[in-house]
């Protein structure tokens, strides 16, 4: 049910100092009910992009829009209706799982009986009811991770960004997010990720973007691109040119 | 709420010890968190102790009415070096950073959220200072009630101006190295510059004195202290309220520091984000050509490792390498002035010859070199990365080897380095000479291996921020006042001993006690070692 644009990178780039680009002209859109992957080697671009994306690194070249507000201009409005995971989430280890997540309902003005309802459906989901009375710094990579993922839904986001989300998280989390992934898009949120897991973003992603060396060197809908051949082949090929 | 509430509420509760405690099972963590907690009450303690003791002589000495600029500028100078020292890691380049911002936070609202969170942590210090000197000035100056409450809630506003100030400073240091491509260099060079300056700027005000021939006016600590308040307006303004009861200062000393707080956070807030991506980013030149690879032992490849660490951290770089550059600099400046001249400057050309200092020379080198030692933050500093040395081969003392072995690379030269350039400059025998670097070479070892003790003691890997383990971790703690204490009483004793004994007989006499105590630490430190 691809419909409106919900992220649009307009000639995106940046560059560290004097150095090589990180990202160079990205360009693509992502419309509300997409899940778009966004793949890519090591140090290719891809965090450097999602990064940019949820207004964390600063940029000078090209326009970013979420929702038709400009990054740069209204990061505020852009940020209310966006959720990030980082790959590796840094949380306030000295919170409590569930004080870490009132803190940031209470930054979304998330009211107390929904935030509790949000809170309990995903912490049900992902298993870590039990814990969340727990400091954060007893908690596995996985747990951190699953307490960031919840932290990104309880408000409801339109524009879902996930930097290598499924490092960590056991199998059946994995389902779950992967699951929690499809409700959203069909519930009209945008799913902008980033992995290495080609079988992954070949059954989960209906759109896609390859970046090499910080330029988009194939970008569109799934079909279009693979055309019969698996992702993994269309990878390889478009890398090696 | 407002989400700069919010915010500020999320910062304190996870810096609460008190938070951590009551949600943590682990016995050893909350054995850890009471002992830090007694700890520092007793710091504070020691603190009053020491604000009270300074009024009791203001007020012995009828010179009482000193007391409250005397407070304002104690307080104001700790503000200033406290928030220098914590900027790059509270004000920017924080852990945290990209969750933050990827919150729907203004980036001034973050910023300001930051230092008022930096105020509220350093808020125990300055009110420990402020009840004590309250106590003092209250019972010897006997003013009317009103002071007492105007005093405690000025308590609350007089620390902000410096700390404005300071993060300015700060700000500026990361905005001009946020063009360069070295950032953390650049920003660690203009750190070291602009804290030398300070240190520096005493000698500067006391030249412009003496050069204005003002010097009669600062016979008195009374007079000097309201001429420090005519130069440094918000103690002034303190004591206009507090002992004038101007209702003007008051305003004046509210007024400003909103006004500044507001004008400072608009600037950062504009250049924050910018700053941080600078600061948090590296360029990858991709230019790498395999060639040159050279094999090192074991404790040596530790060793590089933390020297790395080092570089890689303009906060560790500036708290972890000061000493060293100081004695570079004492070094140098004794050489160039002359041992001879610097003691008629400090001692205010008392009637003595320099010569009976020579004993002591070792020891104030190693006042700078032993001020922090790498082996003290260095256990700690692993934090996440602690899993890295843990699983390699290798036995737990090796590490510990490798990290006093760097910390031993970098504080042998300068020590060396000083102490030479001081024995030129006072000429010192060549034996004398060698025998006060043989001293210098034990002090530096016994620096090492005891703030290792102190550094694997005390070890916290779960910090959110470098600078709660370089600055104010219990090891640095407990390694820095003792050793720097005990440092001044061994000074004081060796020029006691040379005036009767033979320099020779009393520097091995020292090196004898400084190598016992190294192997002590030492010994110390593998034991622990092989528990961590």
């Amino acid at each position: 049910m691809s419909e409106k644009a919900m992220l649009e990178i307009k000639h995106y780039s940046k560059a560290y100092g004097k150095g090589t680009k990180a990202a160079d002209d990205v360009c693509l859109t992502v419309e509300s009910g997409d899940i778009y992957g966004f793949i890519g080697h090591n140090g290719a671009g891809k965090s450097t992009t999602i990064r940019a994306v949820v207004g964390v690194l600063d940029f000078t070249e090209g326009e970013i829009f979420i929702d038709g507000h400009s990054v740069k201009d209204e990061p505020i409005e852009c940020k209310k209706i966006t959720a990030y995971i980082p790959d590796n989430p840094d949380l306030y280890e000295n919170l409590t799982g569930i004080q870490y997540l009132n803190f940031v309902a209470d930054v979304f003005g998330i009211s107390a009986e929904e935030r509790e309802k949000s809170i309990k459906k995903y912490a049900d989901l992902f298993e870590i009811t039990n814990s969340l009375g727990d400091l954060i710094s007893s908690y596995s990579h996985g747990m951190k991770q699953k307490t960031a993922i919840i932290s990104a839904l309880i408000h409801k986001p339109k524009l879902l960004v996930l930097d290598e989300p499924f490092v960590g998280l056991d199998p059946k989390a994995t389902f779950t997010l992967k699951e929690l992934m499809h409700e959203m898009c069909q519930n009209g949120t945008a799913v902008f990720f980033s992995t290495h897991v080609l079988d992954v973003a070949e059954k989960l992603c209906n759109k896609i973007a390859i970046i090499k060396q910080g330029r988009i060197i194939a970008s569109g809908s799934m079909k279009e691109l693979t055309e019969g051949h698996s992702l993994e082949e269309v990878f390889l090929e478009a890398d090696n040119e | 709420m407002n989400n700069s509430i919010v915010l500020m509420k999320a910062l304190l509760l996870s810096a609460s010890r008190v938070n951590a405690y009551r949600h943590t099972t682990d016995a050893k963590k909350r054995k850890k968190i009471t002992g830090g907690i007694i700890g520092t009450v007793v710091i504070y303690v020691m603190i009053m102790a020491y604000s009270v003791s300074l009024c009791i002589g203001f007020g012995k000495y009828g010179i009482i009415d000193a007391a409250p600029v005397m407070y304002a500028i104690i307080v104001s100078a700790l503000g200033f070096i406290l928030t220098l020292f914590r900027t790059n890691g509270y004000l920017f380049n924080f852990r945290e950073y990209d969750m933050l911002m990827a919150l729907p936070f203004k980036s001034s609202a973050v910023a300001a959220c930051k230092f008022l969170y930096m105020y509220i942590k350093c808020l125990p210090w300055y009110l420990s200072i402020s009840i004590a000197m309250l106590a003092g000035y209250g019972y010897f100056a006997k003013p009317c009630f009103l002071t007492y409450p105007v005093w405690i809630a000025l308590s609350f506003v007089l620390p902000i101006i410096p700390m404005l100030i300071s993060a300015f400073i700060g700000f500026l240091i990361a905005r001009v190295s946020a063009g360069f491509r070295k950032t953390n260099i650049v920003q660690t060079v203009l750190t070291f510059i602009f804290v030398i300056f300070c240190f520096s700027s005493r000698f500067i005000i006391e030249d412009l004195f003496k050069n204005d021939k003002i010097e009669e006016t600062l016979s008195t600590i009374s007079d000097a202290t309201s001429n420090a308040a005519n130069y440094y307006l918000p103690a002034g303004w303190f004591a206009g309220a507090i002992i004038g009861q101007s209702l003007t200062d008051m305003l004046l000393l509210l007024g400003v520091s909103v006004i500044l707080f507001a004008a400072l956070f608009a600037i950062v807030g504009k250049s924050y984000r910018n700053i941080n991506s600078a600061l948090k980013s590296h360029a990858a030149s991709k230019r790498y050509r395999m060639s040159g690879q050279k094999k090192k032992s074991v404790v040596n490849a530790v060793a590089f490792k933390e020297f790395k660490r080092m570089t890689g951290s303009t906060a560790y770089m500036v708290n972890g390498a000061m000493g060293e550059i100081l004695a570079f600099l004492l070094g140098v400046v004794t050489l160039i002035i002359g041992f001879d001249k610097i003691v008629a400057t400090v001692t205010n050309n008392a009637p003595f010859d320099p010569a009976i200092l020579q004993p002591a020379i070792p020891f104030i080198v190693y006042f700078f070199i032993g001020m922090v030692a790498t082996t003290v933050c260095s256990p700690s500093l692993e934090g996440k990365n602690y899993w890295i040395m843990q699983s390699l081969p290798i036995e737990k003392e090796t590490i510990y080897k490798g990290k006093m072995l760097f910390n031993m690379y970098l504080t042998v030269p300068f020590m060396a380095f000083s102490t030479v350039c001081m024995c030129v400059s006072a000429k010192v025998s060549a034996v004398n000479t060698l025998l006060y670097l043989i001293l210098g070479l034990a002090l530096c070892a016994f620096s090492t291996s005891w703030g290792c003790v102190c550094g694997i003691k005390h070890i916290r890997l779960d910090w959110e921020n470098e600078i709660e383990v370089i600055k104010q971790g219990a090891g640095v703690m407990i390694y820095l006042l003792p050793n720097m204490f005990a440092n001044m009483g061994v000074c004081v004793l060796a020029v006691f001993l040379g005036t009767r004994l033979d320099h020779r007989i009393t520097a091995l006499a020292f090196i004898f006690i400084a190598v016992i105590l190294s192997a002590i630490s030492y010994r110390r430190v593998m034991k622990l070692s092989k528990t961590r």
